[in-house]
Parts: C-alpha cells; sequence; structure tokens
C-alpha cells in the first residue's frame, strides 16, 4: 500500500505540474499573441503606410522583441524544470518495486521449449472453459492451432449451460441433470436435486395462495428424500399454513431468502465437478494464487543466497530450498518428514512404524540401531529393528 | 479460494510482480516528456530566429511595411509554437494519467471489502494472462479476455487499460513479426528493428544481425554484387555498435558464421579482406560447409524474432519471462509433492492442480515443494489427520484418519478402500507423528 502512496505522491506532483505549465503556457502565449496582434494592427493602420518606422515606434518595436524572446525561453526552460519530478516518478517506482522478477525456479524451463509453452496454452484453455469464458477458450484454440477435442469440452459446456440458467433463476436444466444422474449423485451424498426441488417448491411459495395446489402436488416429489431430509420437509409443509396470511412476516421468511440461489450454485458446482472427476477450483487458479505467495518469499530466499555467495546451498535443484506455507487447504497429499533426518521419505526411504506407534524413515532406522537393538528416540520402549513395519498415507 | 493471502503477503506480491505495470507506461511517459521538450525547444528556436531577424531590420530604419510583414512571419511561427506546446503537454498529460490509472487500480488491493479484495485477485490473474497472451501473439485472445474480465484493452483512456504493460510493445513487435513471417522482404521488419533499437545502442546488436539477415537473404536469391554493395553502404550506422573495422565487417563475420553472436569482433587478419568478394561468390558453392548452412538455414529467421522480442522487452523495461509464467512456475514447485508423480497414479488428488493433465506435464521439469514437516492428510476424506482424527494403520500398513475409519465401519469391520482387505475395527493402531 505505502509503496503505491509514494510512487503516486510523485505522480500527482508532475500531474499538477504538467496543469500549471500547460495553462500558463497557453495563456502566455495567447497574451503575446494579443499584444503583437495589436502592434501589428496599429503598424497597418493607414496613417503609417508607406512611412519609414519613427523612433518611438522603434523602441517599442524593439522592446517587443525582448518581450517575445524572454517569454519563449521562459517556457521551454520551464517546461525543462518539470524533468526533474517526472525522473522522480521513475526513482520511485524503482526504489519501491523490484525491477528484477526472475525465474526463481528455473530460469526459462518453459520458455525454450515449444511443447511446454504448448501445454500452458492448454492450460489456459482448460482454465478459460472452466471459468465459463467460452468465447475467450474458443478464440484462443483458433489463434493458437490447438485442437480440443469434444469430449474435453462437452461437460464444460453443459455444466455452464446449467449454471447460467440456474443464475437467471431457472431450475429446469438443473433438475434435468439431477435426475438422469441421480444414482451417483447419491452415492457421493449430494442432496443437490433435493434442493433443486425444494427450490422450486419455494418458488411455488412465493406465488402466493393461487400457487397453493400446485406446490401441494408438487410436493410429491419429496417422496424419495423423506428419510434423509425429514426436518426440511417439514419445515416446507409448515410454511403451507402462513401462505395466506404472507410468507413475509412468517417463521418461515428464511425459506424466501435470495442467498438460496447462491448456494444452490455453489452445491452445484461442488457436486457436478466432483462427479466428472474435476476440482472445483480451477487448477491454474489455484497454482496462480499459490505462486503469489510463493514467488516473493523465494526471490528472497534467492537473494539472501547470492548475498552470501553459498551457492551451494541450493544444491537441491529438485526442491525449492524453503517451506512455503500455503494453508492446510493446499494440502493435497501426505507428505511424511522424518523427524529424525527432517527430509521428506520416499520410495526407498520409506517410513517405518516402530511398536510403539512412533514413525520415523528407514534410513534413520537403521542409523539408529545400535547392537542389533533398536531404541525409539521418542519413548524408552527398547524393540528389534525388523519388527518396524513399513506404513503407506 | 484455496489459498488465502495475509495483507502483508499481497504488498509483498504486489512489490515483486508490478513493476512492468508502472514502469511501462512510465517509459511512455518520459518519451514524450523528451519529445514534447524537444518540439518546444525547436519551436522557441524559430520564434527566436525570427525575431532576431524582425530586430536586425529594426537597427536600419525600415519602412513600416517591412516590419508589418516581418511581424506576421513572428505572429505564424508564436502560432506554431501555441499550437505544438498544446499537443506536446496533452499527449505528456495523457501518459501521467494512464500511470496514475494503473496506481489506482494496484491500490485497490488493499480494499477492506473481502469481495472487492477478491474481485481484484481475479483481476491480477486475468491481466497477467492478458500479458502473457500478448507476448505469445495471442492478439484477439487477450483483447476478448481483456473485455470479459473488465480490464479493457485497446484504448488507453479506459481505466484499467493501464493494466497491460506489454501491449504497446507487443503493437510493434507484432507488426515486425508479420513482414518477417513473409522472410521474403526483410526491409521492413528491419526498419522497425532499427528504429526500436537505434535510441539506445549500446543496447544491442539487433541491427548488426538485421543487416546480416538482409545480406543473406540477398545471397539466397543469388543477388551477389547487391549484397556486396549495402554491405558497405549500410556498415557505416554499424560501425558504432561494434568494435572498429573495416565497412567490409559484417560481411566478414558473417562468412565466418559468427552473424548470430553479438558484436563478436572479427577475428580475420586484414589480409583477407581483398577476398571478400571470392568469399561472397563462393558463398553458394559452399552451401555445404557447416558455416555456410548455419547461415543459410531459415532457422535465422526464427532466432531474429526471439532477439528482437527481446529487445523490444528491454527496451520496454520488460524482462523476458511474463510474470505469469514465472508466477506459476513457482506456485507450481510449491505444491509439486512426489505423490502428483506415482507410476500407477493411485496417489492423485482430483484437487490437487499438479495432479490435473496438462499442470501436472507443465510442472514435470519444476523443482519439488520443501517440506520439513509432515503434513497428513487422510486419503478417504481428505482431511488433516492430527491430535483431533488422529492417523490409524491398518495391518496391511496403510493409515486412514481415525474419523474417515468410523465413517466407513460396518459392524465391526473395516474394508481397506486401497486393498480391499477386510479388517476388525480394534486391529487398527494408532501411530504417532513428531
Amino acid at each position: 500500500m505505502e509503496q503505491c502512496a509514494c510512487v503516486e505522491r510523485e505522480l500527482d506532483k508532475v500531474l499538477q505540474k504538467f496543469l500549471t505549465y500547460g495553462q500558463h503556457c497557453e495563456q502566455s502565449l495567447e497574451e503575446l499573441l494579443h499584444y503583437v496582434g495589436q502592434l501589428r494592427a496599429e503598424l497597418a493602420s493607414a496613417a503609417l503606410q508607406g512611412t519609414p518606422l519613427s523612433a518611438t515606434l522603434s523602441l517599442v518595436m524593439s522592446q517587443c522583441c525582448r518581450k517575445i524572446k524572454d517569454t519563449v525561453q521562459k517556457l521551454a526552460s520551464d517546461h525543462k524544470d518539470i524533468h526533474s519530478s517526472v525522473s522522480r516518478v521513475g526513482k520511485a517506482i524503482d526504489r519501491n518495486f523490484d525491477s528484477e522478477i526472475c525465474g526463481v525456479v528455473s530460469d526459462a524451463v518453459w520458455d525454450s521449449r515449444e511443447k511446454q509453452q504448448q501445454i500452458l496454452q492448454m492450460a489456459i484453455v482448460e482454465h478459460l472453459y472452466q471459468q465459463g469464458m467460452l468465447s475467450v477458450a474458443e478464440e484462443l484454440c483458433q489463434e493458437s492451432t490447438l485442437n480440443v477435442d469434444l469430449d474435453f469440452k462437452q461437460p464444460f459446456l453443459e455444466l455452464n449451460r446449467i449454471l447460467e440458467a440456474l443464475h437467471e433463476q431457472d431450475l429446469g436444466p438443473a433438475l434435468e441433470w439431477a435426475v438422469s444422474h441421480r444414482q451417483r449423485l447419491l452415492e457421493l451424498n449430494s442432496s443437490l436435486e433435493f434442493k433443486l426441488h425444494r427450490l422450486h417448491f419455494i418458488r411455488l411459495l412465493a406465488g402466493g395462495p393461487e400457487k397453493q395446489l400446485e406446490a401441494l402436488s408438487y410436493a410429491r416429489h419429496f417422496q424419495p428424500f423423506a428419510r434423509l431430509h425429514q426436518r426440511e420437509i417439514q419445515v416446507m409443509m409448515g410454511s403451507l399454513v402462513y401462505l395466506r396470511l404472507g410468507l413475509e412476516k412468517s417463521p418461515y421468511c428464511h425459506l424466501l431468502d435470495n442467498s438460496h440461489w447462491a448456494e444452490i450454485c455453489e452445491t452445484f458446482t461442488r457436486d457436478a465437478c466432483s462427479l466428472l472427476g474435476l476440482s472445483v477450483e480451477s487448477p491454474l487458479s489455484v497454482s496462480f494464487a499459490s505462486g503469489c505467495v510463493a514467488l516473493p518469499v523465494l526471490m528472497n530466499i534467492k537473494a539472501v543466497i547470492e548475498q552470501r555467495q553459498c551457492t551451494g546451498v541450493w544444491s537441491h535443484k529438485d526442491e525449492l530450498p524453503i517451506e512455503i506455507e500455503l494453508g492446510m487447504k493446499c494440502w493435497y497429499h501426505s507428505v511424511f518428514a522424518c523427524p529424525i533426518l527432517r527430509q521428506q521419505t520416499s520410495d526407498s526411504n520409506p517410513p517405518i512404524k516402530l511398536i510403539c506407534g512412533h514413525v520415523i524413515s528407514r534410513d534413520a532406522l537403521n542409523k539408529l540401531i545400535n547392537g542389533g537393538k533398536l531404541k525409539c528416540p521418542y519413548c524408552p520402549m527398547e524393540q528389534n529393528p525388523a519388527d518396524g513395519k513399513r506404513i503407506i498415507f | 479460494m484455496a489459498v488465502q493471502e495475509s495483507a502483508a503477503q499481497l504488498s509483498m506480491t504486489l512489490k515483486v510482480q508490478e513493476y512492468p505495470t508502472l514502469k511501462v507506461p512510465y517509459e511512455t511517459l518520459n518519451k514524450r516528456f523528451r519529445a514534447a521538450q524537444k518540439n518546444i525547444d525547436r519551436e522557441t528556436s524559430h520564434v527566436t530566429m525570427v525575431v532576431a531577424e524582425l530586430e536586425k531590420t529594426l537597427s536600419g530604419c525600415p519602412a513600416v511595411d517591412s516590419v508589418v510583414s516581418l511581424l506576421d512571419g513572428v505572429v505564424e511561427k508564436l502560432s506554431v509554437l501555441k499550437r505544438k506546446a498544446v499537443e506536446s503537454i496533452q499527449a505528456e498529460d495523457e501518459s501521467a494519467k494512464l500511470c496514475k490509472r494503473r496506481i489506482e487500480h494496484l491500490k485497490e488491493h488493499s480494499s477492506d471489502q473481502p469481495a472487492a479484495a477478491s474481485v481484484w485477485k481475479r483481476k491480477r490473474m486475468d491481466r497477467m494472462m492478458v500479458e502473457h497472451l500478448l507476448r505469445c501473439g495471442y492478439y484477439n485472445t487477450a483483447v476478448k479476455l481483456a473485455r470479459q474480465s473488465g480490464i479493457e484493452v485497446a484504448l488507453p483512456s479506459v481505466p484499467g487499460a493501464g493494466a497491460l504493460p506489454g501491449r504497446q510493445c507487443e503493437h510493434e513487435a507484432k507488426t515486425a513479426r508479420k513482414s518477417r513471417a513473409a522472410s521474403g522482404s526483410p526491409r521492413e521488419s528491419e526498419d522497425l528493428g532499427v528504429e526500436a533499437v537505434r535510441g539506445r545502442p549500446e543496447l544491442s546488436c539487433l541491427e548488426f544481425s538485421l543487416r546480416i539477415q538482409e545480406f543473406i537473404e540477398l545471397i539466397r536469391q543469388n543477388k551477389r554484387l547487391d549484397a556486396v554493395r549495402p554491405a558497405e553502404g549500410t556498415c557505416p550506422p554499424v560501425q558504432g555498435l561494434l568494435p572498429p573495422d573495416r565497412g567490409t565487417m559484417a560481411a566478414e563475420s558473417l562468412l565466418l558464421g559468427f552473424g548470430d553472436v553479438l558484436g563478436v569482433p572479427s577475428r580475420l587478419s586484414h589480409g583477407q579482406d581483398g577476398d571478400l568478394g571470392a568469399h561472397v561468390l563462393s558463398l553458394e558453392a559452399h552451401q555445404d560447409s557447416i558455416v555456410l548452412v548455419d547461415l543459410l538455414d531459415p532457422a535465422r529467421w526464427r532466432m531474429l524474432i526471439q532477439q528482437f522480442r527481446y529487445d523490444n522487452y528491454r527496451l520496454h523495461q520488460l524482462g523476458n519471462n511474463s510474470v505469469f509464467t514465472l508466477t506459476l512456475q513457482a506456485g507450481l514447485s510449491a505444491i509439486k509433492t512426489p505423490q502428483c508423480y506415482k507410476e500407477d497414479g493411485s496417489s492423485k488428488s482430483p484437487d490437487c492442480p499438479v495432479c490435473s493433465r496438462s499442470l501436472n506435464k507443465l510442472a514435470q521439469p519444476l523443482p519439488m515443494a520443501h517440506c520439513a514437516n509432515s503434513r497428513l492428510v487422510c486419503k478417504i476424506s481428505g482431511d488433516v489427520m492430527n491430535e483431533n482424527n488422529p492417523p490409524m494403520m491398518l495391518p496391511n500398513g496403510y493409515v486412514y484418519g481415525y474419523n474417515s475409519l468410523l465413517s466407513i465401519r460396518q459392524d465391526d469391520k473395516v474394508v481397506c478402500p486401497r486393498t480391499k482387505e477386510v479388517f476388525h475395527f480394534s486391529q487398527a493402531e494408532k501411530v504417532y507423528i513428531m
């Protein structure tokens, strides 16, 4: 925030100077033109035609010349003076922002390879589809001559069509979709279909007493959900009582809340994505967002490493030099770091559970064996090293 | 959103990512300021010139008529000065305002409204993606995306258009590239390139490379004499860029295959100068020799294009890589784990970005995340395993969260989802992770 304010201050000064200079410049030149014009008119008046210039007029003229020269030169030098303010803006930018954004990871790993570029384009296309920017995605496919097969696009097209309908409070397409995928949705423990029916019912309620019959007859759609959603169905039936008095002033007014629509969009996206094996959030967005967190940290550590000239520190080219805290939501896989050796376990060095329940890596275990016996580093239990059991997270 | 940025993190990210966002319009401002100064200086000198003439005439007791006509000249010059000054100031004011709009957009990141902040973040990604697309030359896509995302491009007067540093540079680059692709007429592209770099000769040998390409094209078209002539004719401007040598310098280094190297001084002895013609003329005959084949390779055009791009970026204070790719690389690395690359694919997670099809391939050459402390998530539920949801090992060695085991338990049996073996619930053992 501070950085922006700093640059903005300098910029405001420049803008102010441009403004005053512009006004001043125009005004003084206007005056000058007016003055010279007057002089010329005086000279050109018929009385003086054909006569030599009188001494007085000559004096006036040379004064006029001096005035013109002074004014224009002052204008030019005034403009030059603004330069310092302009360059101060540049300096403020240099001071407050890092000019070197460098490949913290490995420089130009993708740049040189056409294939990588193509995959990146592909990832962007997928992202655009997922974000519902279909026309942009199509355009990119065309421009980059990427071929996206219809099978890949189809689910996105469908999801977006349904979502758009939902945004316009049209439940039809979503209900159709939910009914045709009922079995798999049930396996996912999804209550999408019920929620859609419920929303439809609520909309009928909002229609007032004249829709009462229709609402009642629609209620039969709740039958399959009676066991799982008993409570919600009771609430809806209860609301029928207040239909004549107006639902807005009843204890059931929360049913009319608009947030249900936002919620149904969310539920639909989540359930449909998991049904199709897609991630709810665009993978590219998540990666980019974590990059925004990681980049400054990595650039910092890189600067420190280079400053100390101990470039050897980052010898592990296959691992980042520092842990990036992205938050638990970004824990997608179990990673076990051996508490003894402080490194991630791998297939060749798997995690081993000791008899006592403590887990260390096999390399650590081998190092701790003493005379054919192993003492757990965390508790007093002594054991046979062969009793350790490999575990899989 | 899976990733939450704190205010401090946001501000740090701003610092590393947004330099070009501001610097590019600043460079334009600077350029326009210089142009304005030049214009004003020139017109001022014109005015002083006519005024000096008037003064000279005055000293010799002139007739009123001649003074009047001289005054007319003064008025005319003054009007021109006024017009030019107003135009120039308008131009510089415009670019300063563009700069200001970008700043204002950047300032929105710290909005206390969470909705506004998240919109800002979405726009950040979109505008960096737009910049990336522009760099790749996908023009229409970039414009379309910018429009859809509300970061309008085309008109610099639209707020937020500012968010697109690469735009202007790419425009120049695109024009040049087009004529390159035609590859027959190096002329236009060359002029463009030369013009772009001439301002800062110390920056680049682009001009030199372009001249060499022109030379090669002429040879290819069998216009040998023409080839020699421009080589001598165009060398004077080039000479300033290169270690001094004869006008034939370009041709020499060309023959030695130095053309693609930045300004490498010719190591030819001067004795060979005389042989130049022979060398050139025998070029065709020697097409199979390694050096010459290299020179006639059409791939040189691609290299030239790359060089032009990089020089053009540098001219506008942009890095060679887009902020978008660099950020993406850092992000993928921070998420990447060995599990994303298990051959059987058993450990893929549908939510993990690095496990998704395209990004998986992209992340391949990148380093893995560093992880000094264990972080365990249950394979069944995806929930974190900790003291509230302790990890439990089944007798086959597979570990699941306690809560998940409870949820899949039927009577007293649990079925391991991965091996389908059936165990008693009581057989699950607690494991302790330090």
